[in-house]
Order: structure tokens, then C-alpha cells, then sequence
């Protein structure tokens, strides 16, 4: 415990693995404090804006008490920082007045740069009631742990070309074919142009605004971007095709493009527009009425600013704009040609990621301008209504503006919390809710995923059913390229752009600013660099200028493939993976190159298992990986051997893993999560890959190391059910607890606007000792089912109100904290957290790491279970051979052996998958294991001679027994059960109810009732239909059938008292019912029936449909036997 | 006895050899007996043989890391020293009490107080802190610390006694604080491992190891060494003199059956044939500590006996006394 400086140093590095998980979140957060922020403040128009300031958190009142997040969880408020910002405002041409306004609170994501937790040791980190591991990325929101969802979006500013069907909706003359561009801002606000290809060879420009799609001809923009001639738009597009080019290997277009730029100018010559100024007023027109505060500016104007704002906005020279757009329709129409084939939009290739923090700065900046909107409205209708508003009053003006400015940073949280984006235009996101997810701690592996979601994929962590495949993990070692470089810098991406021109120049790459050259593949190759055409380079040349340290999509020439060119990428949210780089370098030796998903389709990247992976020689391999585990993720990693195992049972790992009831936290003392699964004694597994060292997983452990048999005895392990042993589990094998938080927020939910607070009972017989003299539980304390834990006093009563235990188990008062004093210093609001034990029993559900779950059948005493002869070893657990031949799972058996020999050496088997292609000269891993058994007098292939523990007679075959790491997963017995013979009914069929919690029954439904008719069961279906659900006897009038009409007489009722009291023998009296259609008793009959049966009866009554009953066997049995069912 | 069926008495005499005692350890021979009786005593000395261990704590104060859960599961497996234990009564049926524990002949006491006062080292309450108030029922290993003291001779092994640490129960920092009172009963390991004296009991069969030695003189020595290695443990050796298979330590085997399996593969099956002999157990016995080898042997005898008795004089209909518990809670 007492740590040196040294030793606490080299823990800091050893969770320093963990740490880069978190990075993506951490990063994006970080580049939208330093960055962001101002960049998308200065995009907002029309206010001018110097500054914009967020605070670290801060507790309330106090200044300079700063907030920490464990005391957000405990009070369930979020971890949030105020946020001003400066702004100047100016009156037509009066004096700019510099303001600040407080737009309100913004959360702030833990480890940020705003965190107060930001580079603390382990040591603070306990302090403040963390983890020591705790590494953030994650947003505190009302208490809860929310997290933004890593999704994927499109590749920014990549122009990609697409078949897709839907195209041919957006009107008359479109085909399925264009070509889409992504173009993000510095902001990372994002604009998709689509351009569409018309069936008469023209092409249309798409882009959402306000709601609906704008398509303009492409001629148009063009000669709007520039002043142009029809000569040079005609050339420029034709310039990739010569004649005496046939269809060859890289030759991208054909000599349709020719009459397709003659229709594209012929479109604008048709509209008169012949000059740059025409073209502009005549996009003025169209776009003035729903471009926002450009009502007043002249056509031009709107013109000037619908290109700057929607075309291609991640470029900001206009002529880089014109290259780019006649690059995309020169691809467009090598893919209607065919002679380029169209990408692939699911291809993880064409795919980049949304991170928090462009999140969080896109979204404000919508919220900002939705600000300036609503403020503007209020205005204007105040300067309508009140001829005295001085709009020069910049006090007046402020008032206004800053009525909703408040509503800014609620939009952000609700956000958080909720997941829901809401904004007007879709802030051109895949999707609108689902944003985030809640950070369950279940345990760390559950934890670990939430972060990793989406990424370089591993094909092994995704959900079986509906979300297979969509919902995916990242890899472990993948990361995301960010803002910051290595030192943590930020990266100045104009610099970047420039030396990369500079080395691309040098390289021989010939610039072409301000025009596109007149050329195209095959000879040269446009060089992209973000998106912008920079130059073009001869084809031959370019073999020779791929630099190390970015993304180089370099899509060679091909007949019919991708459309050829040099793409370079430098900007954030891309994918990124190390590989090692075979390339000679200046120092020597190999090293890590960081690649992103483009390049890699066209890399040649070597497994290190020997094999050529069926490349041919002409394409000797330039990269090779740097461990086969590198395609799993995190939690795929940590299967043992997963390799020796069939796929499908490393999913269901996966999903087990992280349902797995292990050791949620260190910090569980301070935690106020509302259940937290905790196991008593887990153990670190004797087989382990290297993984699991690598990520520090002992800090959070997750099973034990059961001895298991796998044998069939006594038939209650059939069908993957387990039998343990009941003295392991009596010695603390499995054992479990569960902790249940609750918040009571008495000044929340105050009854009928009577505050409520925390009060005990002055009568000592309204209240169990467990309620202390705060009205709150006794810490320690034990309570029963329906017993008082804390009591709550009205303050205008004065009574007090004692709140029961409600469900069936008994708890323990683990802990109990009282949040602030907010009325009149009495108590309202507290967390209280029961603690529930669950130690193994009967129905519940146990795992290996193999995807083989079984729920336990039995817990037989030891003396019951097969012993070793010459160790006397019990197993823990039993589990059927039939268990293995389906299922393949081939790992647990070596597990087993290996965990066996590991625990007689001594040390931890390394278990790391592929390891044995990475080796030079490898065994197979019996070959070494088993020597090792033999060794230490046991049998080769790990299996013992057993004895029956009931008989004491040797059992005639080899079992196999060792130790595997077992999980106990979280679904218990405890939480399912349902049983009930009678209870509450329904009031008005007064059949049972449904619902586990209110103790009602489960449905016996119309597919039950076959199966009972089939069978013949008529006995028990009426049992269960009609004794045990809604039996009823009701009194029929049998002379008019009425099933409704019975009253009581009276006098029977009393004569029938008089007999009670004299203790006269009660004989069954005589009809008391009488009907009241017929005015007599005579013919009233009871009969047995459902309840419901009436109630139908009385339902038709109300319809005015006369329901008649006609008794059939009533001459046969004298009316005095009244009883029939 | 007259009872035994057609007349013809099928009772035998079982003889019990002791091979080697210990205070925690025992080996024996039982032989002329069938796996039944092997077995029977097998599980009772692991299941039926009382012992005391703590079964009610009462917490004060606990301030530590693990909860009061927790801690009292750990505190009941503590061995305590049961020497007594066959003497003592079961709560459940004891007259001087309801079995609330506050009587002197079915439980016994036990208090620990322990507070970290405020020195940067983590105290580690251990089974030492435990205060007993009966001087006959005390934790094992401050038994022996006591043993020790007297300088009498060492009660268990004595490589063990080294560290007279104790057994850890809780660490605690600082400033923590436990305290509680705690009962100690009697109980079975029927009833919850807590109370079986037995750590391992087990029999194996007696082998018995017949070598064809004619078929073995037409083996090479070389064959003949793949054969003694064949075995995963030292069951035969090759006479260094003769160059013959002997065995060495018959009861090493396991009857895992590999130096058949061998034998067959070297095309000469019969070469050794191996039989378990289906009167003779050997039994080893490692006990907890609670009471010695040879008390947990001679208490599931008599337990065992008590048992059988009870049988006996179902018919008659006897008082059945202490044993009913055994058969009821059985």
C-alpha cells in the first residue's frame, strides 16, 4: 500500500494501454474546448463573436469550490460548466456593444481539459471517490453515465460515386446514378452535395436547406463558381478523353462527354444566363426567400453566400470549388459509362466516425443559430407592437436577446441524457435519436465495450439477431485519427496541407491552381488533399511520393474498377490502425505506420503466419501486421485460444462476458449506480491471453477458477444444466451481492404541493428499530419484506408516512447519504443503498469463456460428488459431455488441461489466439501441455479415474477434469421467478392479474388450452381455467333465462341470522334469490361458470341484447340439488 | 444377529492397519469389508462428524471494506477446536436454552474488537483477535501458538507453525473499526461445509499387479523402459541388477490403465494385468485441524455405529437420543 513515486509511476504506465481506449471520446471533447468552440463561433452569422468561454464545474453559490463528478453521481445533477460568450452587437451602422451572455450550463466530459480530474493520479483519483483506473470519456448527466455513441458517418469531403435506386424519385429524367460528397467544415459542420445524373446526359446538384433538396443544373454553379467561358467548362470536362485512347486499362471516359458538356451548356444557355453575374442573380431569385437573413441583400449577395454556405463548403477558394465539381462529374460519368465502377457505400473504406465532441459542436452551433432566430422574432414582434422599442437600446436589445439564450445549454444536456438531436435541419446526421447510451458498470468488460462501439471492426463482437453486424466494436488496437498529435498539440491542418503540397510538388507533382489541366486518366492523376484538387501528377510518376505519415488512398488505374486518382487525407475522425511498415527506412529498422481504411484497400499488408495470403508475386507485400489478434476487439481478445473455437461461440462470449456478474468497481463504496452486481470472491484465471495483463483486467476480475468434471452423473446436467457443489459454494464459491441504489427526492415528487421531508415517528410503535431518529435506515441494518426503512413526515399534516421494503427478499442497508438541506434545513433528499445477497442456488445461470452457459440444477453436497482416488479432489462443478461435440468449442477442453497444468507448475498459461502462427516452429498445444500433466503424475490428456461419491465404486471411464475460469452471469432465479396459487385478481373479470411484480400469474393462454384438449386433460384445463382463474356462481332465472335479474330477499337473509344466533345447524337455506323479471324465486337455479361469463351477460345488457340462459337438464334433477357445473 | 438372512451369517470382520498418523494426517488399511462400508465412513467423517464453528455474529461496528456478509461467512470458516464437540449438544435440541446460544452446553462465545488507530500501516485482524470464552474452543492455529508457548510438543505440523499469523479476516485502514460478537455451535458438514473436519478423505482400491514374466523376457530393455514410462506415476521399475520389471509402489496406480493400453499397443496384451482387490481400501484422511486424524476416525466410527444402531432399534422403537438428530437431520 504505501507506494513509492516510482512504483505509483509505473502503474500510471501500465494503465496507459487502457487509457488509448478512451482516447477517441477524450480527444474530440478536448479539440471541441480548444477549437471548436471558437471556429464554430466565428461561423455564425450575423454576430460578431470574440470569445466564447466554458467553465469548469462548479458547485453552486460557492465561488471557486470546484465540483467533482462523484458528487454529481451522488446527487444526481450533472457535471456541467457555465458557458459565456462575448459577442459585439451593432445597430445598422450605431456603436458596437460588447456583451457577454450566458448561454447556461454545457456538460463537460470526465478527463477532459476541463475536468478537474484531468491528469490525476490513481491516488486523487481514489480520493475523489473514483476508480483508480477511471479513465472518463463520458458525461455525467443527472447522475447518470452517458456516452456518446461512436456512429458512422460517410468519409468527409471524398466524392463518392453511387447506383442506388431511390435516386430516380427525385423527379422526372433523374437516373439512380450520382456522385456524393461529404464536405465538412472547419467546425465539423457537414453539407452532402449530390450531384444526379439526368437521363438527357445533364447532371443536377442537390443539397438539403431548410428542409427540402435544392437542385440546381450543374452549369449553373459552374458558371456561378467562376467567370468562365462555355470554351473552357468544355474543355475542362473533356480533357480526360483523347481519341486515341480505346478502352484500355485506365481510361475513365469516352467520347460521350463531349455532347454531355454540350447538353450541360446548352441547359444554361437556354436560361439566357451567359455571364457569371446572370448566373448569380439568377440563384439570388430562387434562393432569397429561404436563405435567413439575407432579406434584404441584393440577389448577388444571397448568390455569393448560398455557394460560400452550401456548396462545397470545406473548400473556400471558388476555383477550387469549379475543380472539385468538374472532378465529380467527370467521375459521374465514367460510372454511367461503366468505365469506373461505382464505391461502396457500407465499406468500412468510404466510412469515417462521428466523435462527442464534432457532436457537441455541431449541435450547438444549430441550437446558437436557433437562438438568434427565436431572439430575432422576439424583436421584431416587440418593435411591431411597442412603437417606443429603440433598437439602438442595447440594453432593451439585450434583454431580448438574452430570454432564451438559457435554453442553449438545457438543448445540449437533454441531448446527453436523452440521445434525441433536435434541430430543424438533421444537422446532416445519419439518425436523430440514439446518440447516446448509458455507461452501465455492470462489469468491465460491459463497461470497456460502450467505449469501443463502431470501429475497425471486429468480426467477432457483435450481436447475434437483429443488430448483427451494425452494431460492432472497434478492434483494440484501432484508434481515431483527432486534433491533437502525439505530444498533444493541436494540429495546424493548413500548415500540414501546405508542406504536403510543397513535398508533392517536389515530388513531381504539377499544380494546377487556379484551373484544372487540361488532362485526365490516363496520363495523370488528380492529387486530392482533403478533398481539394491540388495538382495532378503523371501516372508513371507516382509510385515515388507516397509519404509515411498520412492517409494515402492512391486508387491505382484499372479497367473498370474505382475511379482512379491520388487521394490524401490529414482530417480527424478517420480510422486508424498501426501496422508494420517492411519499407526500408533512413534509420533501418522496421517500424509502426498508422493506416487508415482507404489505404488499406489498396495495401499489401503480410500476416506474419509465413503465408503469402494468395498474393502473387507482382505484388510483393509492403506492410505486415503486427499480431493476428489485432482484428479482435478488447473483449474478443480476452477468450482464451479463441482460435480453436467456432466462431459463433466467440460471439457468445462476447455477449456473455458482458453480462457477467464480476467485480463492477473498486469505488463500489462511493458509487450510486441503481444496481450493482458484485461477486465476493472472483479469482484471476490460471489460462489467460496476453490481453488481459495488457488492460489490467485483475483490476476487475470476473469469475473463478472452478474445478470441473465433464461427466454425465445423475442425469441433472442434461441439456447444458450444471451441477455444483454445494460445500464450494458453502465455502464462498460464486457468491454474490447485489447493490441497489435508491434516490429519494422528497422535494421532486412533493404530493399535492405539500413539501414532504425525512421524520421519525414520535409514537415508538409506529416505527421498527431500523429507522433512525432522521426518519432514515439504520446503516447495517437487515429488512425484511414489508418492513418500514425510512419514514417521511407532511410538512402541513404533520403525519408521517413510513415507506415499506417492497419485493420478496430481505435487504441489508449498505449505505445511506444525505444530499444538501434545500427546506428549511430538514432532509430531502437521500440515497439510500440496499444490499441483497445472492449466493448460488437452483436456476442460476453460470458460464465458461467458451460461450457455454448452463443454469444450475443441482447443489449436491461433497460427499455426494465423484471423488479422485488418489487426490480426493471434488470437482466444483459438473457439467455433460454432450455439451461439446456440437458446439465445437475445443478451447475449454484445452483450458482445462492447460489450467491444470498451469495450477500444478504454478504459473499462468498464456493463451493468446494465433499465437502459434506469430512462432516460428510450433506444437500443438497438447503436445506441450501434456508432457507437463505427465510429469506431475497425471494422465496425458488431462482426464482422472473418478469414484462414484454415492457408492464408493470406481466409475468405469476416463473423466475429464481440470480447472476452468467460470462466470456467473447475471441472470438469477431470484429476479425471475414467478409463481402465485392465489392472489389479486382483476376487479372487473376477476380473473388473476399479470406481472411478476404485483404477483400475478402467468398467462395459460388459447395455445395451452389445445394442448391440454389434445392430451385430453380435461381435469386439470378445468382446474386451471375456471377453479383456479374466475369461478363464480351465479343464480339464473331459469323461467325467463336471465342471468342478471337475481335479488336478494330479504327476510331469508334475516331468518337465516336468527338461526346463526340461536346456533341453530346452518341447513343449506332455501332460495333467496328471487328474479326480479319474473316477481318470483321459483325457477331460480345457481350454476358455476367463469366470472367474465357475466360480466359479458352485463356488457350485452348494456348494448340492450338480452343474453338467455336455458337449463337443460333440469327435469332430471329436482330443483333442490341446485349445484351444477 | 439372529436375524441374518437363510440362517447363513454374512457378517465379517473388517481389520483396520494404520500405516501412519498424524495430527492432521492419517493413512490406513481397511480390509475384509465391500466399498459400502468404505464409503460409509468415507462420508461421514466427511459430512457427520461434529464439529464447532461459528454460526451467529453479531456486529457492532464494522467500518472495514467488506460487509457484514462477508465477514461473517469468513468467520464461520475458521476451524475451531472441536476435541469437544462429541460431548456437546445441538442448539437446536438443547434444553438449557432455546438455542439462542447463551448456554454453556451447546455454544460458546467469541468477541473481537479491532480498530486501526492512526498509523499509515493496514492492520490485519486476524483469527488471533478472536477472544473465546471457553479456553477448549479457540481457533486452531492460536491452539497451537498456545501449545507452543507451554513448550509442549507441537500439536500439528510443525513446518506450518512457522508463521503463527493467523487467518486473515479483514484488512483494515486507518481509522476502520470492527467489532462483534460471535457464537460458536455445533453442527455437521451436512448442515454446511463450515462444520466437516475433514479437508480431504479418500479410499482407493487395493491393486493388485500381476506380471507376466514370461511374456516379459521377450521384451527389450528398451521396450521394457517404454513401458515403466509409460505409466504417468512411479508404479514399476526396471531392476537395475536383474533387468527386470518389478513393482515398485503399487498403490501409485490410478488405474488410468496406460500401461495396458502400452502393453496392447506393443502387440503382448496380458502382459500385466492389473486387478482392484474389492475387500482392501486404503484410506487417507487430512483433516481441517478442528480435531486430530485419529479423533475424526474414531468420532465417524462412533457415529457411524450410532447410525447403525438406529436401525437396529427402529423396530423396537427405542429412544433413539442423540442419533434421531443424526437420522432427522440426515
Amino acid at each position: 500500500m504505501a507506494a513509492g513515486k516510482s512504483s505509483s509511476a509505473s502503474k500510471e504506465d501500465q494503465y496507459a494501454a487502457l487509457r488509448e481506449l478512451y482516447r477517441p471520446h477524450i480527444d474530440s471533447f478536448d479539440y471541441f474546448i480548444d477549437e471548436g468552440l471558437d471556429k464554430m463561433l466565428q461561423s455564425i452569422r450575423p454576430v460578431e463573436i470574440t470569445k466564447g468561454h466554458l467553465f469548469p464545474p462548479k458547485r453552486d453559490g460557492r465561488l471557486d469550490a470546484p465540483l467533482y463528478p462523484q458528487q454529481c453521481r451522488q446527487a444526481r445533477t450533472t457535471y456541467h460548466g457555465e458557458f459565456k460568450v462575448d459577442t459585439f452587437i451593432q445597430c445598422n451602422d450605431g456603436p458596437a456593444v460588447r456583451q457577454t451572455f450566458n448561454f447556461g450550463y454545457l456538460p463537460i466530459m470526465l478527463m477532459s481539459k476541463l475536468c478537474h480530474l484531468r491528469g490525476a493520479d490513481s491516488e486523487k483519483l481514489i480520493f475523489h471517490g473514483e476508480e483508480a483506473t477511471e479513465m472518463g470519456g463520458y458525461f455525467i448527466c443527472g447522475g447518470m453515465e452517458r456516452l456518446v455513441r461512436i456512429l458512422i458517418l460517410q468519409k468527409r469531403n471524398y466524392p463518392m460515386g453511387l447506383i442506388r435506386g431511390s435516386f430516380v424519385n427525385r423527379g422526372a429524367g433523374y437516373t439512380d446514378k450520382a456522385v456524393i460528397i461529404r464536405c465538412v467544415q472547419d467546425d465539423q459542420s457537414s453539407v452532402t452535395i449530390k450531384l444526379y445524373y439526368l437521363l438527357n446526359g445533364s447532371a443536377r446538384l442537390g443539397f438539403w436547406l431548410g428542409g427540402r433538396e435544392f437542385l440546381l443544373p450543374v452549369g449553373i454553379v459552374l458558371k456561378a463558381l467562376i467567370d468562365t467561358s462555355d470554351r473552357e467548362i468544355f474543355t475542362s470536362l473533356t480533357c480526360c478523353y483523347s481519341d486515341h485512347y480505346e478502352r484500355g486499362k485506365g481510361v475513365v471516359s469516352t467520347q460521350l462527354i463531349g455532347e454531355r458538356a454540350q447538353i450541360i451548356l446548352d441547359e444554361v444557355r437556354d436560361l439566357s444566363l451567359f455571364t457569371r453575374t446572370e448566373c448569380l442573380l439568377h440563384l439570388g431569385k430562387y434562393f432569397r426567400s429561404v436563405m435567413e437573413g439575407f432579406e434584404k441583400d441584393d440577389f448577388e449577395t444571397v448568390a455569393e453566400a448560398v455557394l460560400k454556405d452550401y456548396i462545397f463548403v470545406h473548400l473556400q477558394n471558388n476555383h477550387d470549388k469549379f475543380n472539385l465539381l468538374i472532378f465529380m462529374l467527370q467521375k459521374l460519368y465514367a460510372i454511367v459509362d461503366q468505365t469506373a465502377s461505382p464505391d461502396k457505400a457500407d465499406a468500412l473504406q468510404y466510412q469515417e466516425v462521428l466523435l462527442p465532441g464534432h457532436l457537441i459542436t455541431v449541435f450547438l452551433k444549430d441550437r446558437l443559430q436557433d437562438w438568434l432566430r427565436k431572439s430575432k422574432r422576439l424583436i421584431v414582434e416587440e418593435a411591431t407592437k411597442n412603437k417606443s422599442f429603440d433598437l439602438n437600446d442595447s440594453q432593451e436589445v439585450r434583454k431580448f436577446l438574452s430570454k432564451t439564450s438559457a435554453y442553449v445549454g438545457k438543448a445540449i444536456q437533454s441531448m446527453i441524457k436523452v440521445g434525441k438531436v433536435n434541430s430543424q435541419s438533421g444537422l446532416d446526421l445519419p439518425q436523430r435519436d440514439g446518440m447516446t447510451i448509458h455507461a452501465e458498470r455492470l462489469n468491465f468488460h460491459r463497461y470497456i465495450s460502450h467505449f469501443r462501439s463502431w470501429g475497425f471492426l471486429c468480426p467477432v463482437h457483435t450481436p447475434d439477431g437483429e443488430p448483427c453486424g451494425l452494431l460492432n466494436h472497434m478492434t483494440s488496437t484501432c484508434r481515431i485519427s483527432s486534433f491533437y498529435n502525439s505530444e498533444g498539440a493541436t494540429k495546424d491542418f493548413q500548415k500540414i496541407k501546405m508542406s504536403l503540397i510543397a513535398r508533392l510538388v517536389g515530388a513531381g507533382m504539377a499544380q494546377l491552381l487556379p484551373r484544372i489541366e487540361r488532362t485526365g486518366p490516363p496520363e495523370v492523376l488528380h492529387v486530392h488533399v482533403d478533398g481539394c484538387i491540388v495538382g495532378s501528377i503523371a501516372s508513371a510518376k507516382i509510385e515515388e511520393v507516397i509519404p509515411e505519415d498520412l492517409e494515402v488512398g492512391y486508387v491505382p488505374l484499372s479497367h473498370g474498377g474505382a475511379y482512379p486518382g491520388l487521394y490524401l487525407f490529414t482530417n480527424p475522425a478517420r480510422f486508424l490502425r498501426p501496422v508494420r511498415s517492411l519499407l526500408g527506412l533512413s534509420n533501418g529498422g522496421p517500424n509502426i505506420e498508422l493506416i487508415g481504411p482507404f489505404e488499406q484497400a489498396f495495401m499489401e499488408i503480410r500476416c506474419p503466419d509465413g503465408g503469402d495470403g494468395g498474393r502473387n508475386k507482382l505484388f510483393p507485400a509492403t506492410h505486415e501486421e503486427i499480431h493476428p489478434t489485432a482484428i479482435l476487439s478488447v473483449v474478443a481478445n480476452l477468450t482464451p485460444w479463441s482460435d480453436h473455437n467456432q466462431s459463433p461461440r466467440n460471439m457468445y462470449q462476447c455477449q456473455m462476458a458482458k453480462q457477467t456478474m464480476g467485480f463492477c468497481g473498486q469505488a463500489l463504496k462511493f458509487r450510486t449506480d441503481v444496481k450493482a452486481f458484485h461477486l465476493q470472491t472472483p479469482q484471476t484465471p490460471i489460462v489467460r491471453t496476453a490481453t488481459y495483463s495488457k488492460y489490467c483486467m485483475d483490476e476487475f476480475p470476473s469469475g473463478t477458477n472452478a474445478i470441473v468434471a465433464v461427466l454425465s452423473y445423475t442425469g441433472y446436467d442434461m441439456e447444458d444444466a450444471m451441477i455444483l457443489n454445494k460445500s464450494a459454494v458453502d465455502r464462498g464459491m460464486f457468491r454474490g451481492h447485489i447493490f441497489q441504489t435508491e434516490c429519494i427526492d422528497l422535494s421532486a415528487k412533493s404530493r399535492d404541493n405539500v413539501t414532504e421531508f425525512f421524520c421519525k415517528s414520535n409514537l415508538s410503535r409506529d416505527t421498527t428499530a431500523a429507522i433512525e431518529s432522521d426518519g432514515l435506515p439504520r446503516i447495517g441494518e437487515n429488512i425484511f419484506p414489508n418492513e418500514q426503512y425510512y419514514s417521511v413526515c407532511n410538512n402541513l399534516t404533520g403525519t408521517v408516512r413510513p415507506i415499506k421494503l417492497k419485493g420478496s427478499e430481505p435487504a441489508a442497508i449498505d449505505y445511506v447519504a444525505v444530499n444538501g438541506t434545500n427546506f428549511k434545513d430538514r432532509l430531502q433528499k437521500a440515497n439510500i443503498r440496499l444490499r441483497r445477497v445472492r449466493n448460488p442456488i437452483i436456476g442460476d445461470k453460470f458460464s465458461s469463456r467458451h460461450g457455454q452457459k448452463g443454469v444450475c440444477s443441482q447443489l449436491w453436497p461433497d460427499i455426494d460428488m465423484p471423488f479422485s482416488a488418489n487426490t480426493g479432489m471434488r470437482p466444483d462443478l459438473i457439467i455433460n459431455p454432450h455439451a461439446f461435440p456440437s458446439r465445437m468449442t475445443i478451447a475449454m477442453l484445452l483450458e482445462s488441461i492447460a489450467a491444470k497444468a498451469g495450477s500444478l507448475k504454478g504459473k499462468f498459461i498464456d493463451a493468446t489466439p494465433f499465437a502459434s502462427s506469430v512462432k516460428e516452429r510450433s506444437n500443438s498445444i497438447v503436445d506441450e501441455l501434456g508432457p507437463m500433466l505427465a510429469s506431475y503424475g497425471f494422465n496425458y490428456h488431462g482426464t482422472e479415474i473418478l469414484y462414484s461419491g454415492v457408492f464408493g465404486t470406481e466409475m468405469k471411464c476416463e473423466i475429464f477434469l481440470g480447472p476452468v475460469y467460470y462466470q456467473r452471469l447475471r441472470h438469477m432465479v431470484s429476479d425471475k421467478f414467478q409463481v402465485r396459487t392465489t392472489g389479486r385478481i382483476d376487479q372487473i373479470t376477476r380473473q388473476p392479474i399479470g406481472g411478476r411484480k404485483y404477483g400475478g400469474g402467468i398467462r395459460f393462454g388459447e395455445m395451452e388450452r389445445d394442448a391440454l384438449l389434445a392430451h385430453g386433460a380435461s381435469y386439470l384445463l378445468h382446474d386451471r381455467l375456471h377453479s383456479c382463474s374466475d369461478y363464480h356462481i351465479a343464480d339464473v332465472c331459469s323461467i325467463c333465462g336471465s342471468l342478471l335479474t337475481a335479488t336478494v330477499i330479504k327476510s331469508e337473509s334475516q331468518k337465516k341470522a336468527k338461526r346463526d344466533m340461536l346456533g341453530l345447524p346452518t341447513v343449506k337455506p332455501p332460495k333467496n334469490f328471487a328474479c326480479q323479471a319474473c316477481k318470483t324465486s321459483k325457477g331460480m337455479e345457481t350454476v358455476a361458470m367463469p366470472y367474465v361469463f357475466r360480466y359479458l351477460a352485463s356488457e350485452l345488457a348494456a348494448m340492450n341484447i338480452k343474453l338467455e340462459l336455458r337449463l337443460s337438464n333440469r327435469t332430471e334433477h329436482p330443483t333442490t340439488t341446485s349445484e351444477e357445473s | 444377529m439372529e436375524r441374518a438372512a437363510g440362517g447363513v451369517s454374512y457378517q465379517r470382520f473388517p481389520r483396520v492397519r494404520i500405516r501412519e498418523l498424524k495430527d492432521d494426517y492419517a493413512k490406513f488399511e481397511l480390509r475384509d469389508t465391500d466399498a459400502s462400508m468404505a464409503n460409509a465412513l468415507r462420508r461421514v467423517m466427511i459430512a457427520e462428524v461434529p464439529t464447532v464453528a461459528i454460526d451467529l455474529v453479531e456486529i457492532e461496528v464494522n467500518s472495514s471494506v467488506l460487509n457484514d456478509e462477508f465477514i461473517a461467512h469468513r468467520l464461520g470458516l475458521i476451524p475451531l477446536t472441536s476435541a469437544a464437540a462429541m460431548a456437546m449438544r445441538f442448539s437446536r435440541d438443547c434444553d438449557a436454552c432455546d438455542g439462542d446460544g447463551s448456554c454453556e452446553y451447546c455454544s460458546v462465545e467469541f468477541h473481537l474488537a479491532a480498530r486501526a488507530t492512526d498509523s499509515d500501516q493496514t492492520l490485519e485482524v486476524t483469527s488471533n483477535d478472536l477472544r473465546s470464552t471457553d479456553p477448549k474452543v479457540c481457533p486452531v492455529d492460536q491452539a497451537r501458538a498456545y501449545q507452543h508457548a507451554l513448550g509442549g510438543t507441537e500439536p500439528f505440523d510443525t513446518a506450518a507453525a512457522a508463521d503463527q499469523r493467523g487467518i486473515l479476516i479483514v484488512k483494515l485502514r486507518r481509522g476502520q473499526e470492527l467489532r462483534l460478537r460471535a457464537i460458536a455451535r455445533k453442527g455437521i458438514g451436512k448442515d454446511h461445509a463450515k462444520w466437516s473436519p475433514a479437508a480431504t478423505v479418500t479410499f482407493m482400491y487395493e491393486p493388485e499387479i500381476r506380471i507376466n514374466e514370461e511374456l516379459m523376457e521377450t521384451l527389450t530393455l528398451e521396450e521394457k523402459r517404454n513401458l515403466v514410462e509409460s505409466s504417468p506415476t512411479k508404479v514399476f521399475n526396471i531392476d537395475p541388477n536383474t533387468q527386470q520389471v518389478v513393482v515398485e509402489d503399487a498403490e501409485a496406480y490410478t488405474y488410468d490403465d496406460e500401461v495396458i493400453k502400452k502393453a496392447d499397443a506393443m502387440g503382448k496384451p496380458g502382459l500385466i494385468e492389473i486387478n482392484a482387490k474389492e475387500d482392501s481400501f486404503i484410506f487417507t484422511v487430512e483433516t481441517t485441524g478442528a480435531i486430530t486424524a485419529y479423533e475424526l476416525i474414531m468420532n465417524a466410527i462412533t457415529v457411524l455405529r450410532q447410525k447403525l444402531d438406529a436401525v437396529r432399534l427402529q423396530d423396537d422403537d427405542a429412544d433413539l437420543g442423540e442419533l434421531g438428530a443424526h437420522l432427522v437431520g440426515g
